[in-house]
C-alpha cells in the first residue's frame, strides 16, 4: 500500500490526539481566564459606578423599545426618526435592539 | 553595418523569441491554457478571485519561455547576477512571510467573541481536522513521500495560508497544486458541505435552535489572544509564525488603541500580500512540476480531505448534540473546517432551511475560528514531525 506503514497510523493518531489535547486545554483555559478577568473587572466597575450613582429618571410609559437618548446635531426630530427607521429596515435589526448615540447633519 | 540584413534580423528575433521556444517544448503552452482556465474560474465563476486571478497570472508569467523571471541569483567571477523578479517575490513564501502576514489580517478581521462565549466550540474545531490526518494516510497509500503526504493532508484544514506554509516547508515542488486545490475547494464549500450535512444529520437535529450566546467583555477579548499565543506557541513552537500573527492581528482589533494598525492589517496590508502570495504560488507552477499525475492525485486527495474534515466536525457535532441533551445543533460542527466565514455561512443556510427561525451564524463562528487555530496546530505538528 504505497508508503503506508504502521508508524504512519501512529503519526496520524498522535496528530489528531495532540490537536484535541491542545484545543481541549484551551477550552478549559478560556473559562478560567474569563473568571479572572471578570473578577478584576467587577471591583473597577463598582468603583466607577459608586460615586456617580443617582436615582434613575422615570421612564415614560410610551417609550417602550427605545433605550438612551440620541444627540441630534442640526437634525430635526422628524428626520432623525426617518433615519432610524431606515437603518432598522436596511439592517433587519428591530428598532428596539438598535442604540443610536447621535445623528449629525453633514 | 554593411552586413546588416533586415530579413536576417527579423529571423533572429523570431528564432530567439518565446514563440520559437514553445515549438521546442509545448508543455509551457499547456500551462498557459491552465492559467486561462483559472482566469475563467476566478473572473467568470468568481471562485476565490482574489487569489485565483494573481495565481493564474503568476502561472502565465512563469511559463513564458526565456524571461528569466524565476532565475536565482548567480555569482559569476565574484559578481552577483541579479535574480529574476518572481524569484525575489517567491522568497516571501519560501521563508513563510506571506502566509503569516495573511494570518495577521485574518486575526484583525476575526471576532473570537463566539468562541470565548462557548469554549466547547474548540472541540468541534479539533474534530474538523480529521481530514488532515486521514488524507495524509491516503496520500501515503497512493505512494507520496511522508513529507509530501503531510503537506497534502493539510489541505483538509481548509485554510489556504496554512496549506501554503506547510507545502513551502515540506513539499515545495507541489506547492502550486496544493495551493490551487486548497483555494478551489474553499470556494466550493457551499457545494461540498451541504450534501454531507444532510446525509449525516436528521431533520430533528438540524431544526435545533440554540440559545443566545453570553456577552463577552472587552477585557476578555483582549486577554484571549495574549493567553492563546503564550500557551500554544510555548507548546508547539513551529506554530509561532501563524498563531503569533493571528493573535497579534486580533489584539490590534480588540485592544482599541491601535485602530490604524488594525485597519491596515485587515485592508491594505492583506491586499498587498495577497497579490504577492498569488503570484508566488502561480510562479511555481511550471510545466515539469505541474503537468504530472501527482497533480491529479493531489486534487482528488484535497477533495477527500475537505469532505473528511466536514464529516469529522459533523460527527463531533452529533456527539455534542447528544451530550448537551439536544441543545447544540450538529450543523455547526461542519464549520469547524477553517474557511472563515464561508463554512459558518453554510451552517446558517442549512439551519434556516430546516427551521426558518434558526440563526446559527454566530454559533457556527465559534467552531469556525477554532478551526483556524486547530489547522495551525495540525500544520505545526506535521512540520515538527516531517520538517527535519
Amino acid at each position: 500500500m504505497g508508503n503506508l506503514t504502521a508508524s504512519s497510523f501512529l503519526v496520524a493518531l498522535s496528530g489528531i490526539v495532540i490537536v484535541f489535547i491542545m484545543l481541549a486545554v484551551l477550552c478549559l483555559m478560556i473559562p478560567l481566564i474569563s473568571k479572572v478577568v471578570l473578577a478584576f473587572e467587577k471591583p473597577q466597575i463598582n468603583n466607577r459606578v459608586a460615586p456617580t450613582t443617582r436615582p434613575k429618571p422615570e421612564q415614560k410609559p410610551n417609550a417602550t423599545g427605545v433605550s438612551g437618548e440620541v444627540a441630534l446635531i442640526d437634525v430635526d426630530e422628524k428626520t432623525a426618526a426617518c433615519i432610524m427607521a431606515i437603518v432598522s429596515h436596511e439592517t433587519g435589526i428591530p428598532l428596539s435592539e438598535l442604540i443610536f448615540k447621535s445623528i449629525k447633519a453633514i | 553595418m554593411s552586413d546588416f540584413s533586415f530579413i536576417g534580423t527579423l529571423q533572429k528575433i523570431l528564432m530567439e523569441s518565446g514563440f520559437a521556444a514553445f515549438a521546442k517544448d509545448p508543455r509551457s503552452l499547456i500551462m498557459i491554457v491552465v492559467a486561462c482556465v483559472l482566469f475563467y474560474l476566478g473572473i467568470g465563476k468568481k471562485f476565490e478571485p482574489l487569489l485565483l486571478v494573481p495565481i493564474a497570472f503568476g502561472i502565465l508569467l512563469a511559463n513564458f519561455p526565456l524571461t528569466g523571471m524565476l532565475n536565482a541569483p548567480v555569482v559569476v567571477d565574484g559578481a552577483t547576477k541579479s535574480p529574476g523578479f518572481l524569484w525575489v517575490i517567491y522568497q516571501g513564501v519560501q521563508h513563510a512571510i506571506y502566509p503569516s502576514i495573511i494570518f495577521l489580517g485574518i486575526g484583525a478581521m476575526t471576532d473570537f467573541g463566539p468562541l470565548i462565549a462557548r469554549p466547547s466550540s474548540l472541540l468541534l474545531g479539533a474534530a474538523a481536522q480529521l481530514g488532515i490526518f486521514t488524507a495524509f494516510l491516503l496520500a501515503l497509500a497512493l505512494g507520496f513521500d511522508p513529507n509530501v503526504a503531510a503537506a497534502i493532508g493539510v489541505i483538509g484544514g481548509a485554510d489556504g495560508p496554512t496549506a501554503i506554509l506547510t507545502a513551502s516547508k515540506l513539499a515545495e515542488d507541489y506547492l502550486p497544486a496544493i495551493a490551487i486545490a486548497a483555494y478551489s475547494y474553499m470556494a466550493l464549500i457551499p457545494l461540498i458541505q451541504p450534501p454531507l450535512m444532510r446525509l449525516l444529520t436528521t431533520q430533528k437535529e438540524r431544526e435545533v435552535k440554540m440559545t443566545q450566546l453570553r456577552v463577552v467583555t472587552k477585557a476578555e477579548k483582549i486577554v484571549f489572544p495574549i493567553a492563546v499565543a503564550i500557551f500554544v506557541i510555548l507548546l508547539l513552537p513551529d506554530t509561532a509564525p501563524l498563531i503569533g500573527m493571528l493573535m497579534l492581528g486580533n489584539l490590534f482589533r480588540e485592544c482599541g488603541v491601535v485602530d490604524r494598525l488594525s485597519d491596515t492589517a485587515q485592508n491594505a496590508l492583506i491586499n498587498i500580500v495577497t497579490i504577492f502570495l498569488g503570484l508566488s504560488v502561480g510562479c511555481k507552477a511550471v510545466a515539469e512540476n505541474f503537468l504530472t499525475v501527482e497533480t491529479i492525485k493531489i486534487i482528488i486527495l484535497g477533495l477527500l480531505a475537505f469532505m473528511l474534515s466536514t464529516v469529522g466536525g459533523l460527527i463531533f457535532g452529533k456527539i455534542m448534540y447528544k451530550l448537551s441533551g439536544g441543545k447544540i445543533n450538529p450543523l455547526i460542527g461542519s464549520a469547524g473546517v477553517s474557511a472563515v466565514p464561508m463554512a459558518a455561512r453554510v451552517s446558517q443556510v442549512e439551519g434556516q432551511k430546516a427551521n426558518p427561525a434558526n440563526f446559527l451564524l454566530m454559533h457556527a463562528m465559534g467552531p469556525n475560528v477554532a478551526g483556524v487555530i486547530g489547522s495551525a496546530v495540525a500544520a505545526g505538528f506535521m512540520i515538527k514531525v516531517f520538517g527535519g
